[in-house]
């Protein structure tokens, strides 16, 4: 099995950044997970495809817009109409999926490779990210587990709330080093860690 | 110091010195003093030089409305101009310098302008600066030659040429309610709405929450107004769904109840905090808003009423109880109204000696008259100050007996003082609300214009809606809090407010004027030195209209946007017109309600203007030499140069390289767009011109695509990779294009397939090998497939692996050799690279860059976005035998117009220097050789190089009449570059037409 190569490169440096006066408002990291799938399902094959999606992953995703759940190694969250992005700690969730979601169902794309997941946690997440986006991140609005589709600019970006105080965003993987960049300059203020 | 500061009162931190320094002099205040409080402490009266006439000016105000006291901050080689003394807080270090004036502040050859004050009357310049009719001087040559002067004769503050290298952050908030100002009405409403539960912004443009109960001297609750002020703040600020936002001003109201704000975090501190910083600019979206914005004094119009030492009444009396400095010893008190009463007997007891009261009215309140008496000083009602002395710094004022309309008459009496407390009345700070409402109203009894209706969510309490007293204000803004949080205005007894009963009705008096109306110049707005003389001037020259009146003068302009000149301009303006005043309109407020740095406003970029978008070997590329260049917002490598080398000798290395043997270049910036579903043949067939539910699985086909004008969209190849499922590439510039051009197809024209689009282009990584030699590289690289002429057929696809990744091939031409694209996972990109380039070092494969890769498809005639730059048709670019007859497709209904069928469009052509010098990307083709007289340009050259193959510099280029002109002789016209010569128009395949290398 080839390595998969981080699109951050050496702009990831582990350790403590920014101010260091107090402790890190938030720790970044790349959790790297073996597959991100997209999928999507056909007008009034909704609740097929998320069945499908539950006997592939595992995964019962709430089915509203934004809704998402989280599991140990799996999540999955609903990105835009009939569209769900699914993840998975292990590589072969775009292949499962595939098997269970037939093209009269519906439409599944392995992103593995395509998208970059970038994980934000602690006391100043929230915080930090509404530097970047217009959306509101306090836990009754965004509540665990929930996604949402967004853009800084030019990036576009998927987010889910991973904990009360964690999320993780799927960003474009040649946007992914300069949203990273752009985000540690953000983090600067309340200091960060690169874990 | 002066002696002025008063023991133990105000806010500053007398524990904690803070020296600074103004125009090159150190000066010594405290933590807590603004430059004006701190310099008014040490004596300081004169703060800077008038707009115009460079007249001595001092203090006027307190706060954000500040005309006079403008200031330079300077940190390092930074220079901020402008910036209001009154606003801005003294930190240790602070170099401060006093504006437009020359070559001191206190001896200013400038002021020679006041000479000549009759000439630099209202419209001064369009008057002067026609320009002769005639001569090198006339029309705008004048302007042009006086304008250099005139602009180092007047103005503000100079700014520098140095990069702004101030950190800026930009920060998206929502909440239930945002209430924009913390005084009494202010904290009331936010504790309300915040007992409700709901999620409170509380923003205040000062240091300080708290407004005009940090220095009314007023009891509220049985508490001292600023210590009642400060535990409001504390409960607010320990409640987890409240944030307090302090030194932040709200300027602008926008649709949504969106508001922006600006947050001063640094400007107050020697350095900023570690990643902190300058300013913040809020984006605030809000459920309601609850606009508890005060309201401001206003001055009177009176000869002399610009001398250092005149001051708003309540400026005065903020000095005095909030920051601890008494603005004056012996201080008058100029009223139209009785709040000026309470500044009045607040000042004595702080130690002033009061001069005088002079109070226009006839009669006044009792109340008004117990303070008069607790302020001590004569009380001269029916009078009004007709002028002031003294040079730098107020002497004296003179009084005289006033009517109800403001002529003074009768015998003057001087009296001697070194401060005099004005007051006009008050109005409403209802800028926000002009901006999210219909126009303002007027109130006859306070004189003043209330805020309008809304037009959006907000409510208004406290002064901002006309409360006189802060009991009303208290009252006002509790149940503004609790209609915000959704709740009933409540009849709950509010804290006691111990306050002075006083007529909140001003007298409508506004200008001061002498009967022979021969008494010295009376400033309306003090930042343009815009006189009442030339408000009636506009009149008298026939700009009635505000607006005019606004442009005619400079009247509100610049960075206060007149908050102290406005009311009492428009008043002077009704009285020349015999109208009342909201007859003759108001100016509706718009953004910013007061200066934003330009650094805030472009934060979200700051420093990161764009994002660099990298290929899966960025970093590679590099590495081993690359010089990269920007496509869009990608990076690219160029060329690999070697040591020594030229460009064009580079990319002429590389694309000889290709021909002879093999070459390898990244085309992972290819937009690819996933196309899946049922439906997804038939979708491709509407958009492309040719048809694609005949394309065999496994097979791959060049496509054109139009807009619906029958223009042009983009071309480029779409692989069938199963029965339901296309891969389709785009260029590399139109790729977010023609994905919006897809998408809008099927939400908006065809909802009834079944497609579904994904943009894949990063989940590819693309190498493209080509030359003699490619397939013997990928036949040592690939597992798993062979790659020979039978199993992959120009335009096939096979799947195999490479260094052990999984790969897909695809053979297709795009530098007109054999030729293939290599897809592999993104995060597999550098590891197949560098697979392609071992197995490729037999042969020695170089990688290529762009000059080369565009070198290689000029030679053999292909397009890109250079040619199909949206105004071509596929005839001009002779692909019409792409353009299917047996169906429709998105554009084929506009294709036959007859515009874009006329034999005369500009066509494609190949070109070949014929004086071998380099040619021009964008020069013009046209038919003469003279530089001065080229003639009509018959088209454009839209790509260059030097071809390796043909060893000539060639082009393609879009002609008039194209293939008619092969063989004929033309030239390029190339202004710019100063490059004029001959050229010969040939057929644009200038290499291996037969196609016969990449079939091969």
């Amino acid at each position: 099995m080839v390595e998969r190569e981080s699109p951050l490169g050496t702009t990831y440096k582990p350790g403590r950044h920014g101010n260091v006066v107090n402790a890190a408002g938030v720790q970044l990291s790349e959790p790297r997970p073996g597959s991100i799938v997209e999928v999507v399902a056909w007008p009034g094959m909704e609740k097929a495809t998320l069945a499908a999606i539950k006997k592939a992953a595992g995964l019962t995703v709430p089915d509203h817009p934004g809704g998402g759940i989280l599991k140990a190694d799996t999540a999955g969250f609903g990105f835009a109409p009939r569209r769900w992005l699914v993840i998975d700690q292990v590589e072969g969730l775009g292949a499962a999926l595939r098997t269970e979601i037939g093209s009269e169902t519906g439409a599944v794309n392995d992103l593995s490779h395509g998208r970059t997941a970038i994980r934000i946690a602690g006391d100043s997440a929230e915080w930090v990210l509404s530097k970047f986006f217009g959306l509101d991140f306090v836990i009754g609005a965004f509540p665990l587990g929930e996604g949402r589709s967004t853009a800084h600019h030019d990036i576009f970006a998927q987010i889910q709330r991973t904990g009360k105080n964690q999320f993780d965003v799927y960003v474009f993987r040649s946007f992914a080093r300069a949203f990273w960049t752009s985000l540690c300059h953000a983090a600067a203020e309340d200091g960060y860690e690169v874990l | 110091m002066s002696g002025r500061r008063i023991a133990d009162s105000g806010r500053i931190d007398r524990d904690r010195p803070v020296d600074f320094t103004f125009d090159g002099r150190n000066y010594s205040g405290f933590a807590g003093d603004t430059l004006a409080s701190a310099l008014l402490a040490n004596g300081v009266s004169l703060f800077g030089r008038s707009f115009k006439y460079h007249r001595p000016r001092g203090v006027l105000t307190a706060g954000i409305d500040e005309p006079n006291a403008l200031v330079t901050v300077l940190r390092g080689a930074k220079r901020e101009p402008n910036i209001p003394a009154t606003q801005l807080e003294i930190y240790n270090g602070l170099v401060t310098e006093s504006q437009n004036r020359f070559p001191s502040l206190g001896f200013d050859i400038g002021a020679v302008n006041q000479l000549g004050a009759p000439l630099f009357s209202a419209g001064f310049y369009y008057k002067t600066f026609m320009g002769p009719v005639i001569g090198p001087l006339k029309g705008t040559r004048f302007w042009m030659l006086c304008e250099w002067f005139i602009r180092r004769a007047a103005g503000l503050g100079r700014a520098d040429y140095e990069p702004d290298t101030s950190p800026y952050g930009r920060m998206n908030a929502f909440c239930d309610v945002l209430i924009v100002g913390s005084g009494p009405s202010g904290l009331t409403a936010a504790r309300a709405a915040a007992d409700a539960g709901k999620r409170v912004i509380l923003s205040e443009l000062d240091p300080v929450t708290g407004g005009s109960a940090n220095w009314s001297g007023e009891t509220i609750g049985g508490k001292p107004s600023a210590d009642w002020a400060a535990e409001e703040t504390a409960a607010l600020a320990a409640m987890p769904n409240v944030r307090l936002l302090t030194r932040t001003h709200v300027w602008g109201y926008y649709d949504g109840n969106t508001l922006a704000a600006l947050e001063r975090v640094g400007d107050h501190l020697s350095a900023p905090q570690p990643g902190a910083p300058r300013h913040r600019h809020w984006v605030i979206r809000a459920g309601t808003v609850v606009l508890t914005t005060g309201a401001f004094e206003r001055p009177i119009v009176f000869p002399g009423n610009d001398r250092p030492g005149v001051m708003l009444a309540a400026a005065a009396q903020r000095y005095a109880a909030e920051f601890g400095v008494l603005p004056g010893r012996r201080i008058a008190i100029f009223t139209n109204n009785d709040s000026a009463y309470h500044a009045a007997a607040h000042l004595s007891a702080a130690g002033a000696e009061i001069a005088a009261i002079i109070d226009t009215r006839l009669t006044i309140s009792n109340g008004a008259r117990e303070l008069a008496q607790k302020a001590g000083g004569e009380l001269m009602l029916g009078h009004a100050v007709g002028g002031t002395s003294g040079s730098r710094a107020i002497s004296g004022i003179s009084v005289r007996q006033v009517d109800a309309r403001g002529t003074v008459s009768g015998e003057a009496t001087s009296i001697s003082a070194d401060c005099l407390a004005v007051s006009g009345g008050w109005s409403p700070a209802i800028h926000l609300a002009s901006q999210a409402g219909h126009a303002p109203k007027w109130d006859e009894d306070l004189q003043a214009f209330l805020p309008p209706n809304a037009t959006q969510n907000w409510i208004g309490a406290g002064a901002f809606v006309g409360a006189a007293t802060t009991a009303e204000a208290l009252r006002g803004g509790r149940n503004a809090g609790l209609k915000a949080a959704g709740a009933m205005a409540s009849r709950a007894q509010q804290a006691k407010v111990d306050a002075p009963e006083l007529d909140p009705h001003p007298a409508p008096i506004f200008e001061i004027r002498a009967t022979d109306g021969k008494s010295g110049k009376a400033f309306v707005d003090h930042q343009l030195d815009v006189t009442a003389e030339d408000v009636r001037l506009a009149h008298r020259e026939g700009f009635m209209s505000v607006e005019h009146l606004k442009r005619y003068t400079t009247l509100g302009m610049a960075t206060d946007q007149g908050k102290t000149s406005n009311v009492p301009g428009l008043a002077i303006m009704a009285a020349a017109r015999g109208i009342a005043i909201p007859d003759a309109g108001t100016t509706r407020f718009r953004p910013p309600f007061a200066p934003v740095s330009l650094g805030a406003l472009a934060a979200e970029r700051f420093g990161e203007v764009k994002p660099d978008r990298l290929t899966p070997m960025h970093d590679w590329h590099v590495e081993h030499g690359a010089i990269m260049m920007p496509a869009g917002l990608w990076h690219r490598p160029q060329i690999y140069g070697l040591s020594g080398e030229t460009l064009e000798q580079a990319y002429v290395r590389e694309a000889k390289a290709v021909r002879q043997s093999v070459g390898m270049v990244d085309v992972s910036t290819l937009g690819k767009i996933a196309v899946q579903g049922p439906d997804a043949a038939e979708f491709l067939d509407r958009v492309y011109t040719n048809k694609f539910s005949t394309l065999p699985v496994n097979k791959a086909r060049y496509g054109l695509m139009l807009r619906e004008d029958g223009l042009l969209l983009d071309d480029g190849t779409t692989w069938r990779l199963g029965e339901t499922e296309f891969l389709m590439t785009t260029t590399t510039a139109a790729a977010g294009k023609v994905m919006q051009h897809l998408e809008c197809l099927l939400d908006v024209r065809w909802p009834d397939l079944n497609v579904a689009l994904t943009s894949v282009s990063d989940e590819w990584a693309g190498t493209a090998i080509s030359g003699p030699n490619a397939r013997k590289v990928l036949e040592t690289a690939v597992k798993g497939t062979a790659v020979d002429n039978e199993s992959l057929p120009f335009m096939g696809i096979v799947r195999g692996e490479i260094g052990g990744a999984p790969v897909m091939i695809c053979r297709l031409s795009f530098s007109g050799e054999l030729a293939y694209e290599v897809y592999c996972g993104a995060g597999h990109g550098t590891h197949v690279w560098e697979a392609l380039l071992a197995a490729g070092e037999p042969f020695n494969t170089l990688p290529y860059g762009m000059e080369a890769l565009g070198t290689l498809r000029i030679e053999k005639g292909h397009v890109t976005g250079a040619e199909i730059d949206g105004r071509v048709t596929a005839r001009d670019l002779y692909l019409d035998w792409m353009l299917s007859k047996k169906k429709p497709f998105v554009g084929s209904a506009m294709m036959d117009r007859e515009g874009l069928a006329a034999e005369d469009r500009i066509r494609l052509v190949g070109i070949v220097s014929l004086d071998g010098q380099p040619l021009g990307g964008g020069a013009h083709i046209v038919e003469s050789s003279g530089r001065e007289e080229p003639r009509k340009s018959i088209g454009h050259i839209t790509a260059v190089c030097y071809s390796p193959a043909l060893s000539k510099y060639i082009g393609l280029a879009l002609v008039n009449g194209g293939k008619a002109r092969h063989g004929q002789r033309a030239f390029t016209a190339d202004p710019l570059r100063k490059r004029y010569g001959p050229v010969e128009i040939v057929s644009h395949h200038f290499f291996d037409p037969d196609g016969s290398r990449m079939h091969g």
